[in-house]
């Protein structure tokens, strides 16, 4: 097995061969990513509920998810680190968003960020990957924003919708993204988003039309006991 | 004499239970007394106090403490009527994969207290105090005991060290934070004791640690973990007390049992101890599972469609529409 890089995607992309991903948040959920060769392991802060029992991601503090990188780092040597920025950590201001980045590559052990939004987040994606930080891209269903999508909804379900996705997609590919989380979008939506980009999409209730699939750990294995979607 | 078959004293909620027995004579309440010496999920769970656990001492009813280190986890300990919830320091090792449990900070402590909290509700709920946290003096040790009620949600503490700490475990008794001790192999202190190595194996040793258990006693432990002790030591240090024992690999003798959730769910990789049975080995398990997803995922036959979401075919056909209008 070997350790996967930006390049390895890369090259998955290219050959169009589907991206896998999965979350941790732990070291021994961190080793199971390890050793079933999943090749991006994720640190997403879906932690806050599925694995500190809140009901809601947004208490979620940077410190608890640095905690959970570093117990995840000592667990997935091989597959690529990305930890996911919580709500809060990185909407006031640029400064902020690139403050609270580095600790994750300086304290978290992680070799890329997550962070949610589309074009308004542009500006501070493209400060934090001109630094040399990689940053996943979330749009779509985005949990953090949940409350003002009206619950956790499809998103892109109509024209205007899906028009709005694909323009904040595109925005999100200039600023350096070097992937694009899809969430709850309808699959046909998703497929032509990914046709349309020259980066890949991973998606999470988006079809099989996406460059790649992430799904959250607990969930997939039947631990989590609210609810699991769709 | 009216005719219950035993199914339907099994499914009867505790409501129904309670008017049988006002309509029943004594041979049916005989048969639901045998049925509820077995914990079934049509029991109305109770909260387990210190009450709780003097009685089952009492009655002389094995005491089962399984430790946890997150919500789903102490969820799970919730779910099957395990007695104590003990959020162990050695989640410094199986969830936060160190090489040893001595790193563990009061903070993670306390944060991994918190998510176990929210989902055991009924278990008694005991927090680890790690390496350092206790040591360097009496008022140390109290301030970060009061942390664990105030911040971690725990409703008692356990630390290790025999007659030497029993000054400060008293501070902390008197205040009224109940102490679970913890003699024999004390993980916190193996590197002085020669590695993970069973302790009161000579007459010496094993008179020391009885003399440490009724120190603890004094000092006002609710009970007391014996670790890697031999089952006659354990046994015999068990009878010499006027409160519970906790075994772990200290043989049968002992009021209760305490494992490792991980270890006995044989989710941790690095090593098993001996005395630990694993009823389950889920890493064979969840490996399995992921490898279908990566099979799946690199052969597109997951997601179906049935785990995808639609689109009105009008909406679908105005955007590409208006896509392709763009291009021109």
């Amino acid at each position: 097995p070997k350790k996967v890089t930006i390049t390895t995607l890369q090259n998955l992309y290219k050959n169009n061969e589907p991206i896998t991903v999965l979350t941790a948040h732990d070291y021994p959920s961190g080793l199971f990513v390890e050793k079933t060769g999943i090749e991006i392991c994720l640190v997403g802060d879906s932690l806050g509920m599925v694995a500190l029992g809140r009901k809601s991601v947004n208490q979620t503090t940077i410190e608890e998810m640095l905690h959970h990188c570093r117990a995840v780092s000592r667990g997935a040597k091989n597959p690529f680190l990305v930890g996911d920025m919580p709500f809060g950590s990185y909407e006031t201001s640029s400064k902020d968003a690139l403050r609270n980045a580095i600790r994750y590559i300086k304290e978290g052990n992680m070799e890329a960020i997550k962070l949610e939004g589309g074009s308004e987040m542009a500006r501070t994606i493209h400060q934090i990957t001109s630094i040399g930080i990689p940053v996943l891209g979330h749009i779509g269903l985005t949990p953090q924003r949940q409350s003002s999508l009206g619950g956790f909804r499809v998103q892109g379900k109509t024209a205007k919708q899906a028009i709005k996705l694909l323009y904040d997609a595109k925005a999100l590919q200039r600023a350096g993204c070097f992937a694009i989380v899809l969430e709850a979008i309808p699959g046909p939506v998703a497929t032509y988003i990914t046709e349309q980009l020259q980066i890949p999409t991973i998606g999470i209730g988006a079809g099989s039309g996406t460059s790649g699939q992430v799904l959250v750990q607990q969930d997939m294995l039947g631990i989590y006991d609210r609810f699991v979607p769709k | 004499m009216i005719n219950v078959s035993c199914q339907t004293i099994l499914n009867c909620t505790r409501n129904v239970t309670i008017r049988c027995a006002n309509n029943f004579t004594c041979t049916s309440l005989k048969l639901m007394r045998f049925y509820s010496a077995i914990r079934t999920n049509t029991q109305t769970p109770k909260k387990v106090t210190i009450t709780t656990l003097q009685n089952l001492y009492t009655n002389n009813e094995p005491i089962t403490v399984l430790t946890a280190h997150d919500y789903p986890s102490g969820l799970f300990v919730e779910k099957t009527g395990i007695e104590i919830c003990l959020v162990g320091d050695s989640l410094g090792m199986v969830a936060l994969g160190r090489k040893s449990v001595n790193q563990t900070t009061i903070e993670e402590m306390l944060h991994h207290c918190r998510a176990v909290s929210r989902g055991a509700k009924n278990p008694f709920l005991v927090g680890d105090m790690p390496f350092g946290s206790y040591e360097t003096s009496s008022k140390d040790a109290l301030r970060n005991a009061i942390r664990y009620i105030k911040e971690g949600n725990m409703e008692a503490i356990k630390l290790e060290g025999g007659s030497e700490m029993a000054r400060t475990i008293h501070q902390i008794t008197s205040i009224g934070i109940p102490v679970l001790g913890h003699i024999g192999l004390t993980p916190q202190r193996q590197s002085s004791l020669g590695g993970f190595r069973v302790q009161g194996k000579t007459a010496k040793q094993a008179i020391k640690l009885l003399y440490d258990a009724k120190a603890l006693q004094r000092a006002g432990c609710f009970a007391i973990v014996l670790e890697a002790i031999p089952g006659p030591v354990a046994t015999y240090i068990t009878e010499q007390l006027q409160i519970p024992t906790i075994g772990i690999g200290a043989g049968s003798g002992t009021s209760g049992q305490v494992l490792v959730q991980q270890d006995m769910l044989g989710i941790y990789d690095r090593f098993v101890p001996k005395f630990c049975k694993q009823y389950a080995k889920l890493d064979q398990l969840i490996i399995e599972a992921i490898e279908a997803y990566r099979e799946e995922v690199k052969s597109r036959a997951f997601p179906a469609e049935e785990h995808s979401y639609p689109i009105n075919d009008d909406e679908l056909k105005t955007f590409l529409d208006i896509m392709k209008k763009e291009k021109e």
